[in-house]
């Protein structure tokens, strides 16, 4: 990471579900100037489809301004609910944060 | 050595703060019947998503709110087999995964293999379990 490159770092923690739905919503802020996003979710420790919709919509506004976004996951329920959603092929979500960070800093930018 | 039959019945308004706290008592009775590992996971995320989706859809804005509740009844019988069930008061709706939206039932679908939706009086999904071990 350098500084004409940063990343920008969004960490939620705790169990995210339709009770923190408004919170989550307004966490989940893309930077307006493109800068590559690591979603840290290591520290969730259960998530809904009601998280699963927010992160969607997330990942898909910074689609449109070629921002690309990875996701940190390493508790296995929130893994198996992605898988189970048919979602597994639509986050780029990695196991630890320096892998997440690589694929962020490395990706050639469009 | 098998146990007593049990079973766990909560009640409470349709409202999203109360989602978390039914999930936990299913949880804490969960484990007290020896349910663990994926399988608690599984059990847990399907209880969520039904949960969810009646704070979500099961109660138009159209809808008396005066009464809107969700039910949680779990039973665990002595062969370990857990049959759960999330009712509302409600109207039922499907939607199919659109645009990021309705993606409980398909996560539920995946994880309980015995799955009946009774929407006779109010919704009654069933999902039936047996423990792993």
């Amino acid at each position: 990471m350098n500084e004409a490159e940063p990343v920008k770092v969004i960490r939620l923690t705790g169990e995210l579900e339709i009770g923190r739905k408004n919170e989550i919503r307004s966490t989940l802020r893309a930077p307006a100037d493109g800068t590559p996003v690591l979603l840290d979710l290591a520290g969730v420790t259960y998530a809904d489809s009601i998280a699963l919709t927010e992160l969607l919509r997330f990942c898909a506004e910074a689609q449109q301004v070629g921002q690309p976004v990875a996701l940190v996951i390493q508790t296995p329920q929130f893994a198996r609910l992605i898988q189970y959603a048919g979602l597994a092929t639509v986050f780029k979500v990695f196991a630890e944060p320096a892998e997440a960070l690589a694929y962020l800093t490395e990706s050639p930018r469009q | 050595m098998s146990r007593q039959p049990s079973v766990l019945r909560l009640r409470c308004p349709a409202q999203s703060r109360f989602v978390a706290s039914l999930r936990h008592a299913l949880v804490s009775f969960l484990r007290a019947h020896d349910f663990k590992g994926q399988q608690l996971d599984d059990v847990t995320t399907a209880a969520g998503e039904a949960l969810a989706n009646v704070v979500e859809h099961a109660y138009t804005a159209a809808a008396s709110q005066v009464d809107a509740y969700i039910g949680l009844r779990a039973n665990v019988d002595a062969k370990g087999t857990l049959a759960l069930e999330v009712y509302d008061g409600g109207a039922f709706v499907e939607r199919r995964p659109t645009r990021g939206r309705g993606f409980g039932l398909r996560i539920i679908r995946a994880i309980a293999g015995r799955l009946t939706i009774d929407t006779s009086n109010g919704t009654r999904l069933r999902m039936i379990f047996e423990r792993k071990r």
